[in-house]
Order: structure tokens, then C-alpha cells, then sequence
């Protein structure tokens, strides 16, 4: 009898159904990997799993029993446990306290000695046998913590342990302490739903797999019936849509050249250079560094070092405005904490890089202003109508759309830095976004995005980058680059016998 | 899935929310004005000077924690000392004539919060903290410069400072002069836009090639001359100060700008909505003195009140 099963779930965000039909049923002692590209909804079943979210249709069942898993807490005493990407460890606590906090069953009076040798037992289990028990959690790498929070589950009597991405910001090493854990659990009798980009992790330690697409499901085939290409191609599904504008590629003269960027601590030696007119687009999952790049250039990462020219002119990294004086230009992947100012309106924020042309003497010229938030937004697509709507009651698309349209129209195109640039954007609108960065490029400007979508980034790229932790696999020309390599680039497999066998 | 409470934002509640706070303050402050005019007394010359006196002196020092609450710095504990010790300055510099004297208070007073306002803005310092520090230097400094005495003018020519003019009070037409000013830097200069941006999100300020610290600077030099035109008002009445004076302003201000509408968080707000705040809450005071509740009551009702307009306003906010 599976021990955790869904029959036929949806769920839905307004209008939009991020779950639809899907069903699928774990075993006990099963390894089960969930793959499929941002916005499938793996994270939205996981939270379904975990009591987070209830579906608007279908039914879950742990034991063979209809369930409604009404809150995470349930979801805790039903033995299901989310080991979460942001750990839920206090840092200042000792690993000891860290096991037991927030457990309902320990009493009031209970023997330390007790909780000490259950909490070493499941210590442990998870191979984190040499830790002293009061060690500060503070002290711990992010892969110990991890660890030190699946033993924490262990103490609750977890059956299904769920893992999102466990190992997007770990070394190797580190990686093989995780699996090595995991094969622990399950020998234990343990179930793992282990969600993951890198389909290398998928081979080596799960028993099946079910991928999603769009909301549905695509399949679930056990490891031994699937070879990686067959994985991808469930993956990716069908060929790309109309979604991308067509265009010639016609590179100009030379815009902007990066020679050994380091962005501690994760990329090193990163070299790039692109011409005007062309779109760049770093590939690359979480921990890739490929965003890690683009803030750097932007000047917003305090220790980065390299050397860039624009038009042949050096510039120093480690500050916004010399950036800007260069005449490159930054989108924040982060809309809400970076890129838009929320409580101004979508005409002040439109203009937000354009304030010093319209000051004489420290005043502002207000109609000035209003004129070019107008031209502005008939420029990116947003209603005039809206211009003194507060940003936080624009849609997605429409405060992307005012995040780079600050950039129109400065003295001269330059480079404009995009870091996924359609993150939370819903699909009629990034048809819009995808065609605003082509005008870009016939005004002359050099356009570099980071992304870990790849549809997007093949759709986009006149030049693709493939990073993978903090290292350029590959480049490729337009044309020169399929899915398949790409991907395999970014997702590169786990064992180090394979170095940079893709490229 | 970071899109969620994105969309969730988006619901149309959150706008329908909004227009309810509007139409909640727009009814409150009718009901008050209405309920003031009906309490005998309250047109009478002297209950209105009675109420422009109170709005000017705490008035200027709101005008100033304006600035600090919309570029994202909550508040000052600092500025009723700075108000205090600006009037000692002011007082202590009489001799050298009325108006060195007023500019005196006024550097000191713009020196005593710009050194605030450099430590938040470069170091990214916590601003109540650095108020706090700030308070403690002051007393302390004020203590040791005075020994603890009253201060007395050791000049004269202070009419300028008081007195009134085609029958309003001197001290109002300052405020109203301070208001003004206020709103203009915010609403019609370059770093008026940049401190707004700056209290919305600092993140997207800096990335847009802001100097966000200079911002936070400009804001606290702003707060520092509001308090020492208050500072040099109250000396002007009173002839006389210690650091008594404008105790308990920072608190009276904050409560100003945040009945007024302010968002605590930073980012929105005006100084008109600071002067609505400061008349209303002297309205409540004025209207409950006349109807002659007990000084204790006077103050239960206006602090009930004063929470009831900022929970309306934390309403709007959150949906």
C-alpha cells in the first residue's frame, strides 16, 4: 500500500491553475525525484504534501486513507516533514536544542539524558556522528545544518521526508554526505520525495521519477526504464512557441568585455564580451552564479573583482554609479525588494534614473517629469490610465515593464543587465517583455540576461553562456545551441569523473 | 513560488481596503469638526490661539520627524532634546542679537541630527539607537554646560519670536511658513523625490544609482533646523529654558505624523498629512478641555483616539 498517494489534484491561484489532475502515489522505502522546469508546480504539490496549501480538487491519502491535511503541524503528525531550502535551524541554539525545539511531545519534565541519546541516535543515523551535541548551530556548514535538521525530523518520526533542492548551494562533498544520509533513511524504511534541476542527482540516488509540466503530469517511469535524454524530453515537452519574437542576428561593433571576474565566493574566472544589438543569456540553475555575474557588473556586489570595458573604456566594479556612468544598466531579479518602488506610482516610477535631467537648481521640472513617464510608458506598453496607480496594484508583467523601462532612453545605449527577466511574469505577458528586449537591441544597446529557464533562454539568445557552480562550461553561438547540451551543461552530473564532458 | 503573495497583493480587496481608510478619515475628521464647533467656547479667540499655540510648537518638530519616518527611519527619540537644547543656545546667544542668535540654534540644531543622520546613512546604524545616543548627549552635555541652572536672555528684541501679527499668534505663522517650505522640498525638489524613494525601498534607491546615505543625511539636517525653529519659538514665549522644554515632543510629533497618515514603513506620506495629524490631535485635546474632562481622561482619550487612527491606518496598509 503506498504510504503517501494524490488521485487527480488541482489547485489554483486566481485564474491561474498551477496544479491540474495530477496523481501520483509513494511508496515505503522509495526514493522518488520530482523534476520539472520553474513554474511546474513541484513546489506547489510539495506544499500540498506539507499541509501549506489545500487543493481545489482531488483527494490526498496517507495509508490508503482519504486525508485532509489541514495544516503544516499535521502534516507533521501524519509523519510527513519538509526538510526545508531555508533552514529553520536557530543559529545561536546548540545542535541538542535545535533537535527538540518546537517538538509538542517532549514534557515539561522530562530527562535531558533521554532527549541526549535519542538525539545522538539519530545524529547518528544521518552520519553526523562526530558532532558534539552542543555545538552552536552557528558553527555548521549549510550541509551539516541540513543534516542536523533531517535528524531533527528522525526525532519526530517522519516516514516521508521531502527535499527541495537539498544541494543547489553545496559542494560535493557536502552533496555526498546528503546522499549518503538519504540511502541511511531508506534503509531505515524511510519514504524520500527528493525535488531537483540536476538531473545527474536524479540517476544517482532515486528509484523513480515523476516529472511535471505546466501543472500536469507528465509521466512517472522508474530510473531503470529512462535514460537522460528521455528525461529531458519529458522535461522540456513540446518545440518552442510562438512565444519569441523572430529577429536577424546582426551583432554591431563591440560593447562591453569582461576578463576574469570573480565574484566570491562563488564564480571565479568568469571572461565575456558582447556586441551591440546582440542579447547574451547566461544559463544557469540556483548557485550557478550566472546572477552572481550580473550584479557584479551592475557594481552591487561588495567584493567583486575583474576587469570591464565598455566601448573600450575600463570601468570599476563595486559601485552602482560608476556602472551607470559606463553606461550599463541593471533589472533586478528581486522586482519587490529591488527593482520597483512599490508605494511611489507607476509614473514615478518610471522615471526614477531620470530625475537628474529634469532638476535645474535642486527643483523639479513636474511636467517635464509627467511628459517623459507618459512617453515612457506608451514606450513599454503601460496604460497611460495607470501612470498614478501605486506600483503594488500593477500586475507582475506591468511592474517588470517599469523596472527596465527607467532605462529608455538615456545619452547613449549601453548595456542593459537583466537577471530573470520573466521571474513571476505570467505568460501573455512575457511574450511583451520578450519583444521590449528585442527593441532594445535595434536601439543599439548590448542586452545580457541571466536565466535558469532554458526555453527562454534559447528563444532569446543570440550568444549562450552555460554556467554551472561558478564555472563558464560553454558558449554558443545562435543556432549552435540545443537544449540538450545546454542543459546537460547546466545540470552537469554529480560525480566528479565527469568534468566538462558536455562542452 | 515567490509569485503568490505577489498575486495576493493584486486581489482587489487590498484596493477596496484602501478607499474605506479614506473614507474612515474623511467621516473622523468631519465628526470631529463637527463636534468641536458644537462645544461652546471653542470658536472663541482664546481657544483658537490656545490651539494654533499648541499646533505650532510640537508642529515644527512633526514637520521635521516627517522627513526621518518617510525615508524609512521610524523616528527620532532625539528631537525634543534637540528642541530643548536649541532653546538654551538660542537663549544663551541673545546677547549677540536676536537673529545670530536664531542662527546659532538653528547650525546647532542642524549639527546635533546631520551626525545622526551621517551614522545611519553610511553605517547603516539602527536610527533609534543613534536617537537615543544622541538624547542621552545632549542632557548630558546640556547638565554640564549649564550646571543644571534655568537659562535667562541676556538680551532683547525677542518680539520677532512672538507677539502676533493682524491677530494671529507669530509662533503660528512660523509653523505655517515651516509646513509650507516642508512640503515643497518634498513634493517639487530632485532629493524631495529621492527621500520618498529612499523610504519606499532603499535597495531599488541604491540600484537605481542613488546615494541613498546622502538622502538619510539631508532628511535628519531637515528634522534638525524643524526642531530648533520649535527650540527657539518656546524660548521666545517662555524667556527663559532648560532641557525640560521640549521633553516628550518626539513622542506628541510621531503620533502627528502617523495619525496624519505617514506610513511608518517609509515611503508615503506628506507633510499636509503631518499638519492634519498635529490639528487634529490638538483639536481632541482642546475639545476635551472645554468639555471639562479631567486632565487624566484628556490624556486616556487622546492616546484611545491616537491608536484607533493608527490601527485604521495599519488596516489600509496590510488589507
Amino acid at each position: 500500500m503506498p504510504i503517501l498517494a494524490v488521485e487527480g489534484i488541482t489547485k489554483r491561484f486566481g485564474p491561474n491553475a498551477v496544479l491540474k489532475n495530477v496523481s501520483l502515489s509513494l511508496d515505503a522505502k522509495e526514493v522518488r525525484a520530482i523534476c520539472g522546469e520553474n513554474g511546474a508546480g513541484k513546489s506547489t504539490l510539495v506544499k500540498i504534501f506539507t499541509g501549506v496549501y489545500q487543493p481545489d480538487g482531488g483527494t490526498v491519502c496517507v495509508d490508503g486513507t482519504p486525508t485532509e491535511i489541514a495544516h503544516p503541524q499535521h502534516a507533521q503528525e501524519l509523519g510527513i516533514a519538509m526538510v526545508a531550502q531555508e533552514l529553520s535551524l536557530a543559529p545561536a541554539l546548540s545542535v541538542l536544542d535545535n533537535i527538540w525545539l518546537g517538538n509538542r511531545k517532549v514534557p515539561l519534565f522530562h530527562r535531558r539524558k533521554d532527549l541526549r541519546a535519542r538525539a545522538r541516535a539519530a545524529l547518528d543515523k544521518v552520519g553526523l556522528g562526530e558532532l558534539a551535541l552542543e555545538t552552536p548551530v552557528a558553527a555548521l556548514s549549510i550541509g551539516r545544518r541540513q543534516l542536523v535538521e533531517i535528524a531533527r525530523m528522525l526525532t519526530r518520526d517522519a516516514r516521508v521526508f521531502i527535499l527541495d533542492e537539498p544541494t543547489a548551494t553545496l559542494s560535493d562533498i557536502e552533496i555526498e554526505r546528503i546522499f549518503a544520509a538519504l540511502r541511511a533513511l531508506k534503509a531505515e524504511g524511510k519514504s524520500i520525495v527528493y525535488i531537483t534541476h540536476r538531473l545527474g542527482e536524479v540517476f544517482a540516488i532515486c528509484d523513480a521519477v515523476s516529472v511535471l509540466r505546466n501543472g500536469e503530469l507528465v509521466g512517472t517511469r522508474g530510473i531503470g526504464d529512462i535514460d537522460r535524454d528521455q528525461l529531458m524530453a519529458m522535461m522540456l515537452g513540446r518545440s518552442m512557441s510562438e512565444m519569441y519574437p523572430r529577429w536577424d542576428s546582426k551583432p554591431g561593433e563591440p560593447l562591453i568585455a569582461v576578463r576574469n571576474l570573480r565574484v566570491p565566493p562563488i564564480v571565479r574566472d568568469f571572461n565575456l564580451s558582447a556586441a551591440r544589438g546582440t542579447v547574451t543569456c547566461i544559463a544557469g540553475q540556483v548557485g550557478s552564479g550566472a546572477i552572481e555575474v550580473l550584479r557584479a557588473l551592475a557594481g552591487l556586489s561588495a567584493d567583486a573583482t575583474g576587469e570591464v570595458d565598455v566601448n573600450g573604456r575600463p570601468y570599476r566594479l563595486r559601485s552602482v554609479r560608476r556602472a551607470q556612468r559606463a553606461g550599463v544598466q541593471f533589472v533586478s531579479e528581486d522586482r519587490a525588494g529591488e527593482g520597483v518602488f512599490l508605494r511611489l506610482n507607476a509614473g514615478q516610477n518610471l522615471v526614477a534614473a531620470k530625475l537628474s535631467a529634469h532638476t535645474r537648481l535642486g527643483v523639479l521640472g513636474r511636467s517635464g517629469l509627467r511628459a517623459t513617464a507618459a512617453k515612457l510608458a506608451a514606450a513599454v506598453g503601460v496604460d497611460r490610465a495607470r501612470l498614478r496607480s501605486p506600483a503594488d496594484e500593477l500586475s507582475g508583467g506591468n511592474q517588470q515593464k517599469l523596472a527596465f523601462g527607467r532605462w529608455i532612453g538615456g545619452d547613449e545605449p549601453g548595456v542593459l543587465l537583466m537577471n530573470e527577466p520573466t521571474r513571476g511574469v505570467d505568460v501573455g505577458a512575457r511574450a511583451e517583455i520578450y519583444r521590449l528586449i528585442r527593441q532594445f537591441c535595434e536601439r543599439g544597446y548590448g542586452v545580457i540576461m541571466a536565466s535558469s529557464e532554458l526555453e527562454e533562454v534559447l528563444g532569446m539568445a543570440d550568444v549562450v553562456v552555460s554556467m554551472y557552480r561558478g564555472r563558464q562550461i560553454a558558449s554558443y553561438r545562435r543556432g549552435a545551441a540545443d537544449m540538450q547540451r545546454v542543459l546537460a551543461d547546466i545540470t552537469h552530473p554529480v560525480s566528479p569523473a565527469s568534468p566538462v564532458a558536455a562542452a | 513560488m515567490t509569485a503568490v503573495p505577489l498575486r495576493a497583493r493584486l486581489r482587489p480587496g487590498g484596493i477596496g481596503a484602501r478607499h474605506l481608510v479614506l473614507a474612515a478619515r474623511i467621516v473622523g475628521i468631519a465628526a470631529l469638526t463637527a463636534f468641536a464647533l458644537t462645544t461652546p467656547g471653542f470658536t472663541s479667540a482664546l481657544s483658537v490661539n490656545a490651539l494654533l499655540n499648541a499646533i505650532s510648537f510640537i508642529g515644527c518638530v512633526a514637520v521635521g520627524m516627517t522627513f526621518i519616518t518617510l525615508t524609512g527611519n521610524i523616528m527620532s527619540l532625539c528631537l525634543g532634546a534637540t528642541v530643548s537644547a536649541s532653546a538654551l543656545i538660542f537663549l544663551a546667544s541673545l546677547a549677540f542679537g536676536v537673529l545670530p542668535a536664531f542662527l546659532l540654534a538653528l547650525g546647532f540644531g542642524i549639527v546635533v541630527t546631520a551626525a545622526q543622520g551621517l551614522l545611519i546613512g553610511y553605517f547603516r546604524a539602527n536610527p533609534i539607537l543613534v536617537s537615543i545616543a544622541g538624547l542621552s548627549l545632549l542632557i548630558g552635555g546640556a547638565a554640564f554646560a549649564t550646571g543644571g541652572q534655568r537659562i535667562y536672555p541676556g538680551g532683547a528684541g525677542l518680539l520677532m519670536f512672538k507677539g502676533r501679527v493682524a491677530g494671529v499668534p507669530v509662533e503660528a505663522l512660523y509653523f505655517f511658513a515651516t509646513v509650507i517650505v516642508g512640503q515643497f522640498i518634498l513634493s517639487w525638489t530632485r532629493i524631495g523625490r529621492v527621500m520618498v524613494m529612499v523610504g519606499s525601498n532603499i535597495r531599488a534607491a541604491h540600484a537605481v544609482g542613488i546615494s541613498t546615505a546622502a538622502a538619510i543625511a539631508v532628511a535628519y539636517v531637515i528634522a534638525g533646523a524643524c526642531a530648533a525653529v520649535s527650540g527657539v519659538l518656546l524660548a521666545a514665549r517662555y524667556g527663559s529654558g532648560d532641557m525640560e522644554l521640549g521633553a516628550g515632543y518626539d513622542y506628541a510629533a510621531i503620533a502627528a505624523v502617523l495619525v496624519g497618515g505617514t506610513a511608518i514603513q517609509g515611503g508615503s506620506g506628506s507633510v499636509i498629512r503631518t499638519l492634519i495629524g498635529v490639528t487634529v490631535i490638538a483639536m481632541i485635546e482642546v475639545v476635551l478641555l472645554l468639555r471639562g474632562f479631567s486632565e487624566q481622561l484628556q490624556f486616556l482619550i487622546t492616546g484611545l483616539i491616537v491608536l484607533g487612527v493608527i490601527m485604521l491606518h495599519t488596516i489600509g496598509e496590510k488589507r
